[in-house]
């Protein structure tokens, strides 16, 4: 994650149906930046999302990391990229280490217990609790251990901080600026502006491709624009 | 493949966390049906002996026409499965509607008169409730062959005889001549059996009704364990789904991971009462006629086949599961579709009562074919169809649910 690289999205084009969805999808990010997606409900955020972290198929266009092309091979999606979907992804009668333990091995949650990121994120305070006792921040902060203990080069959020209190929101964006300044690459959709204090660029997705767009705090103009 | 392992090994914690309630579970449901089992085969044992009541009503004093009725219940081979009750045409009717009767027999009152005369248009009549015509048209086959000959017939012979007798003057011939005819009558209803030679060989699919019954019970349990298996899907997250495609294990893998460990989920719940089964059958505290003083071996024997129908039925269920939105739909599915195909594969009425048609469609359909691999485990025949048609069911099954979790992956 140390070494300085950059993803290359171009020309992605998905359809369902009849419906276009996603025409022209260009942008493109690198390392230590992190990509906010906005868009209104439908406009496809959910659907680009799924497709660069490998759960959906493209009908054309391509994602590089690097030099090395994603679509075409989409093996090679989940050992550069952690994904983070909306919900919770947790076993709800295993602990948080048996969550983890599902995605990791021994030696790498080890490592990163012991000052790393799930250090970081608080996670040994509650390492043996079973899922189901969890407080909704602690979820949240437990779904990103699984994706960012073997430190991916992108992470790929869907919604981060949806339905969290305040001091849980301040938790998440503290560990993502984190991971952002430790060299990764941060792609995320939002609908809560406090998200955007993250992003170094705003992307607004709209009629099936993305525009850039600057944030200045005003929310009615955010509105204006989506 | 290393996170396909480790899915699969959580899913396996998560198992060993849910096994106490599914032992509980699986331990209550065992008892039910084992309770269920013993009333079934403690009456099964006790249908050899068991006869269709046949309500008898009118006059039957008369003294051939009683000794003929009489003869009926104490010589004849439909003694064997007609029981005659003398009641009144209220009881009857009564006994009827309650069902405690399959037919009734009503002796008009001119009978006797009739045959006396020489008349021999009156007729016994018979009458049976709608639910039992199906039985009733076979008890009245058999009642209506003696009767015609034993009761009909004879009297009007021996009536007949004796006003011959007396018209011409041998009255102290009648008392031996009527013997003679009776026991002439009596030879020749009795000479019906031996016209053929009836074995039978079992009360379904060859085997005994214990036999029968134990083998559909048995394999009852696993089809409708998706009941208590609920559990296992209760906390089922499409978001896990979709973080574990990204993650490089996709629908199939996901859903084998998953199978498998719903698989041990099941085998372990019923493994306390499987081996309870086992030392009973072991220590002779019950048995088959089948498997009379073999111990639990040939039970054991069995056993494979016995696995192959539960992964198959756990297939099925893990399918209709992940068909099902929401844990009380699935249970409402599961118990739909068990009880049918139980229903339609002779699980709860031996399927030789069925129409050819539906015992076609209930033999191909999986509780068929399973209980067709079982039941080659007691003949010792070729079991490869059914073997195959219990694969060919369980890979269909686990295709569809990992199309169905494709889809909802997508959907997410």
């Amino acid at each position: 994650m140390k070494t300085k690289m950059t993803i290359q999205v171009q020309g992605i084009r998905k359809a369902y149906g009849k419906k276009q969805v996603l025409t022209d999808v260009a942008f493109m990010a690198e390392s230590g930046q992190c990509v906010g997606i906005l868009g209104g409900n439908g406009s496809g955020k959910s659907t680009l999302l799924s497709i660069l972290s490998g759960v959906r198929r493209a009908d054309g266009g391509s994602f590089f990391y690097g030099e090395a092309e994603l679509l075409r091979y989409p093996g090679r999606i989940p050992k550069v990229l952690g994904y983070v979907p909306q919900e919770d992804p947790l076993m709800e009668e295993l602990s948080a280490w048996d969550n983890l333990r599902m995605w990791h091995d021994k030696e790498t949650l080890k490592r990163e217990l012991a000052g790393g990121v799930l250090a970081f994120l608080g996670i040994d305070g509650f390492l043996k609790t079973p899922v189901r006792k969890l407080s909704g921040g602690m979820r949240k902060r437990l779904s990103l251990a699984c994706a960012m203990a073997s430190r991916p080069g992108i992470l790929v959020l869907d919604e981060p901080s949806a339905a969290l209190d305040l001091v849980c929101k301040e938790n998440i964006i503290r560990c993502l600026t984190a991971y952002k300044e430790a060299g990764g690459i941060l792609l995320l959709t939002t609908h809560d502006v406090q998200d955007l204090a993250l992003c170094d660029k705003c992307l607004i997705l709209k009629e099936g491709s993305l525009h850039p767009y600057e944030y200045d705090g005003d929310v009615h103009k955010l509105a204006e624009a989506l | 493949m290393r996170r396909m392992a480790g899915y699969f090994l959580a899913q396996l914690k998560r198992v060993c966390r849910l096994l106490p309630l599914q032992t509980g579970i699986g331990l209550a449901i065992c008892s039910c049906v084992g309770i269920l089992a013993a009333v079934l085969v403690t009456q099964g044992a006790g249908e050899g002996q068991q006869r269709y009541r046949i309500g008898l009503v009118g006059d039957v004093s008369g003294s051939y026409l009683g000794f003929g009725f009489a003869a009926l219940q104490t010589v004849d081979d439909s003694r064997l499965m007609i029981e005659l009750v003398e009641m009144t045409e209220t009881e009857a009717e009564a006994a009827l509607a309650r069902g405690e009767l399959t037919a009734v027999v009503r002796v008009p009152d001119d009978f006797l008169d009739a045959i006396i005369y020489g008349g021999n248009d009156t007729r016994v009549t018979y009458s049976a409730d709608a639910g039992q015509t199906q039985l009733g048209y076979t008890v009245m086959g058999e009642i209506a062959d003696v009767a015609s000959t034993l009761v009909t017939a004879s009297q009007s012979a021996i009536y007949g005889m004796q006003r011959v007798l007396y018209d011409n003057g041998s009255a102290d011939r009648v008392g031996s001549e009527t013997d003679k005819l009776n026991l002439m009558l009596i030879n020749l209803v009795l000479s019906r059996s031996g016209f053929s030679e009836v074995e039978l060989l079992g009360y379904a699919e060859g085997l005994s009704l214990e036999a029968y019954y134990v083998c559909r019970i048995v394999l009852l349990l696993p089809l409708l364990a998706g009941l208590s298996g609920g559990v296992f899907f209760l906390s089922r997250k499409s978001a896990l789904a979709r973080m574990l495609k990204a993650g490089g294990v996709g629908a199939l893998s996901q859903v084998a991971g998953e199978y498998l460990a719903y698989l041990f989920f099941l085998c372990a719940g019923f493994f306390l009462p499987v081996c309870l089964l086992a030392q009973g059958l072991e220590r002779e505290l019950f048995s088959l006629p089948e498997w009379e003083g073999m111990g639990a071996a040939p039970f054991l024997a069995l056993l494979p086949a016995f696995f192959s129908a539960a992964a198959m039925f756990a297939a099925l269920q893990f399918f209709l599961y992940e068909v099902a939105d929401g844990i009380v739909n699935g249970l409402m599915l599961q118990l739909l579709v068990g009880v049918g195909m139980a229903y339609l594969a002779g699980y709860f009425y031996p399927s030789a009562f069925f129409p050819q048609r539906l015992r076609s469609v209930g033999g191909f359909l999986p509780a068929g074919a399973a209980a067709r691999l079982v039941e080659s485990g007691f003949w010792e025949r070729d079991a490869r169809g059914a073997g195959a048609a219990v694969i060919v069911w369980l890979a269909a099954f686990l295709f569809l649910a990992a199309v169905v979790r494709q889809r909802r992956i997508l959907k997410g």
